[in-house]
């Protein structure tokens, strides 16, 4: 963890994830004004003392519903990312040990729906759940996994024929030892730093969802939804778009940051030079 | 040796260098003073690390940016290269000093023809049209012993084998007849009689051309046989320099003497005693055939006539309990598939007799076979997984096979690293803070941590460097004093096995073309391929009777 630290991008991005954390958990109780009460006479307005990041258009504390809001946001992208990164890596890595036809089917499946963007595929699969945060999550991860998978299994075919990996083959290692002990470790690299990158992928499309009308419904403080809601405004007062836009863009830069930062101190050979 | 400035093609004098990283300041050379007179040889002998590549790049002043030059002078034919613009080295390079780099798969461009590469420079530096560089280009070409150098010229690298691509290198090299050409180890990417072609084709261009050359190798044997004069780098220093004969013959610095000591000699046996040949063997391989490329039915129908190529045909032979059976061959003779069948890494059909038990085909090895059979890798980078301590690597086949109760199992490690003469603290580091000649006991301790009966060496010398090879060499034959393990030896190099093994099997594209008593490898009944590889190695025996160029 020490080491995490001591890279500039390392500090930068746990600095951030830990600001986010942080409105995770004390948000609520941090927020001047309740998120959701109208201050008509001080509608869309910039910063000042009695709102220090301004109002949206209907006079709501923005601050307040960034720090309510947090939760819903970050907690949508963390889930639906963990969810597709769990099933795409467990397809991706078994494909890549296998090997043979039923790698060749298990890819080309995948392939077809790599074809399909994100978004539609995410949408193809909100109208047939239906409406709402948890299928918005499952959703975004079923979508995740075909690439996740892509990634995974690229590592591993990397990893496959290593020569560490073909002596534990000829030791008669079990395929479970080989997958987690000698495979997982060497190719987790690759995955942590794309899950790190998808995390505010999902959050995207979870505000784009919420904009649609198919995620996080009003009025709820999903980031993303402020930043729909406010679109409208958008030339009459900036900051209700900007404050929402520049948190998701900071949560997401903190992700990227701390996963880079994260594959170094994964990888011994740099931890020590 | 400076007073001769002016015969000299290369006069180096007072040179330092110094890498500047993360962790501090690194040394590379330190005042280095050797001279390259015009005509002559000078080879630069040294392991790896010891800083010969670094000269090589600070001559053709191509240094990374962490390079700092502390002091010193590098005359080429009279004239300082430190002082010269970037302008002016490019019109030095390649037409006054070239290189020629020990890969020849990687130092060409796989897109251009081999002629366009040859032809550049000679467009480039000699200002000769297109059509006038290629004519000159074949006639280059021809003189490196290319039977059709017009049509070698049309063709692109992947077309060529690797000593007819080392062979168009050359030709670039001396193409404008330059006042130096650097030889990086131009053969140690090829096979022993590739090599010795190559060699012999150095010899003969130096002989016609005249020209000056800094042979860089570790290969003490080879530089015994086409250098005049020997510079000893080590750590960035030169420590002994002088004519060749002399040097070789009566060292003066001990380094030089360990050197020496370190290069495998056929006459000195290191070997054990050899077994009772009465005993019944260990392993015997009856007609194993190992056939790459072959596709399913499907694929067949769809794809008729596409080559299956056999890595290996009809070989069988026999170990013996405690033997060591030395298989040599060149690249692609099917060695290294003989390695992958015997540690169940690669199918094949015909049968595997080991200790009683019978097994047809890869699926057929059960626990007590891949128990009793161990592997050790050619590159121990690759063969220790980064991600595990040294303790994690050989508590492995002690957990797997269970050989010591859970308890002992670090005092076990502990006596595996004193028996690879490693220390016991080494336990808690990883793969990539130690040497390659010390991950590679550590992959042998993990082969013998599982007290196996016959433990396969694929190549386990050949990424190390001579002194580290022969340690190595001699920790092998210990253990098996030790322990009676029986041993394959799959190596390209024959002055080593003929000094450890009993028998040597040789190879030759996948079928076994001999097999004999080490002591009877020199009778003139050998066959006919066996005494081409053993022609083509270089012996610093060879200059003691008085052989030198």
């Amino acid at each position: 963890m020490r080491d995490l630290l001591r890279s500039p991008a390392g500090l930068v991005g746990t600095c951030l994830l830990l600001l986010v954390g942080a409105m995770m958990v004390l948000g609520p109780l941090l927020a001047p004004y309740d998120p959701q009460s109208f201050h008509p006479r001080a509608r869309l307005q910039g910063p000042s003392l009695a709102h220090l990041l301004g109002t949206d258009q209907f006079g709501r504390d923005l601050l307040s519903r960034l720090l309510h809001g947090a939760r819903n946001t970050v907690a949508f992208g963390l889930g639906a990312t963990a969810l597709g990164v769990i099933i795409g890596s467990i397809i991706g890595v078994t494909a890549g040990v296998i090997g043979g036809w039923i790698d060749s089917a298990i890819m080309r499946v995948l392939d077809g729906l790599l074809a399909v963007p994100d978004l539609l595929f995410t949408l193809l699969i909100v109208t047939m759940l239906g409406a709402g945060m948890g299928y918005a999550m499952l959703a975004v991860s079923v979508a995740f996994t075909p690439g996740m998978a892509r990634i995974a299994r690229s590592a591993v075919l990397s990893i496959r024929t290593r020569e560490y990996v073909l002596a534990a083959i000829a030791r008669g290692e079990s395929w479970g030892w080989i997958i987690g002990r000698e495979v997982l470790p060497n190719a987790i690299g690759p995955i942590v730093v794309e899950a790190t990158i998808r995390v505010s992928f999902a959050m995207m499309i979870g505000a784009t969802l919420g904009f649609l009308g198919l995620g996080a419904q009003p009025p709820s403080t999903e980031w993303g939804l402020m930043v729909a809601e406010a679109r409208q405004f958008m030339f009459r007062s900036p900051w209700c778009v900007a404050v929402p836009g520049v948190a998701i863009a900071l949560a997401a830069l903190g992700f990227n940051l701390f996963g880079d930062a994260l594959r170094d101190s994964f990888d011994p050979r740099r931890r020590l030079r | 040796m400076s007073a001769d400035a002016d015969t000299s093609a290369l006069d180096v004098q007072g040179y330092s260098l110094r890498y500047r990283s993360a962790d501090g300041q690194f040394d590379a050379l330190k005042s280095i003073d050797l001279t390259v007179r015009r005509g002559r040889t000078l080879g630069l002998v040294g392991e790896s690390g010891s800083g010969k590549t670094s000269l090589a790049w600070a001559i053709m002043r191509y240094l990374p940016a962490n390079a700092q030059e502390l002091s010193g002078t590098l005359l080429l034919a009279g004239e300082d290269l430190r002082t010269k613009t970037t302008r002016q080295i490019l019109e030095i390079r390649g037409a006054r000093v070239s290189m020629v780099f020990q890969d020849p798969s990687t130092s060409l461009n796989p897109i251009m023809r081999l002629g366009d590469q040859l032809a550049e420079v000679l467009i480039r530096h000699r200002g000769l049209s297109a059509r006038a560089a290629f004519e000159e280009g074949t006639a280059l070409l021809a003189r490196t012993g290319i039977r059709s150098p017009a049509e070698m010229m049309r063709r692109y690298p992947h077309q060529a084998s690797g000593g007819e691509k080392q062979r168009v290198v050359i030709a670039t090299a001396i193409a404008c007849n330059p006042d130096l050409i650097i030889f990086d180890e131009p053969t140690t990417a090829l096979d022993i009689v590739t090599a010795r072609q190559i060699l012999d084709l150095f010899t003969t261009l130096r002989e016609e051309t005249g020209v000056a050359a800094l042979y860089i190798s570790h290969d003490l044997g080879l530089v015994s046989r086409i250098a005049h004069e020997v510079a000893v780098i080590h750590q960035g220093e030169i420590v002994e320099q002088g004519p060749c004969a002399e040097v070789f013959r009566a060292p003066r610095r001990a380094y030089t003497r360990a050197l020496l000591a370190a290069v495998p000699d056929p006459a000195h046996r290191i070997g054990t005693p050899p077994p009772d040949p009465a005993t019944p063997p260990l392993l015997t391989l009856a007609n194993i055939n190992v056939r790459y490329g072959e596709l399913p039915w499907l694929l067949r129908l769809l794809r008729p006539g596409q080559a299956v190529v056999q890595g290996a045909r009809n070989v069988s032979f026999d170990v013996r309990p405690g033997e060591l059976v030395g298989v040599v061959g060149e690249s692609g003779s099917g060695k290294s598939t003989i390695a992958k069948v015997l540690a169940g890494l690669q199918e094949f059909s015909g049968s595997v007799a080991f200790a009683g038990q019978r097994y047809q085909g890869r699926r057929a090895f059960d626990r007590a076979y891949r128990h009793a059979v161990q592997i050790v890798f050619q590159n121990p980078d690759a063969s220790l997984n980064p991600r595990q301590t040294v303790a994690t690597i050989l508590s492995r086949p002690l957990k797997l096979y269970g050989t010591v109760p859970p308890l002992r199992i670090p005092a076990r490690i502990a006596e595996l690293l004193a028996r690879v003469r490693l220390p016991a603290q080494f336990a808690a580091r990883y793969p990539h803070q130690l040497s390659g000649g010390e991950k590679q006991r550590v992959a042998i301790a993990r082969a013998f941590a599982a007290e196996p009966k016959l433990v396969i060496c694929d190549e386990i010398t050949s990424s190390l460097d001579v002194s580290v090879q022969a340690s190595v060499a001699e920790l092998l034959v210990e253990l098996q004093r030790e322990t009676g393990t029986a041993c394959v030896f799959i190596t390209h190099d024959l002055n080593l096995v003929r000094q450890l093994a009993h028998r040597i099997a040789v190879m030759q594209h996948g079928e076994l073309v001999d097999l004999f008593d080490t002591a009877d490898a020199t009778l003139p009944d050998r066959a006919a391929y066996t005494r081409t590889l053993l022609d083509a190695v270089p012996t610093l025996a060879r200059i003691e009777n008085g052989v030198v160029p």
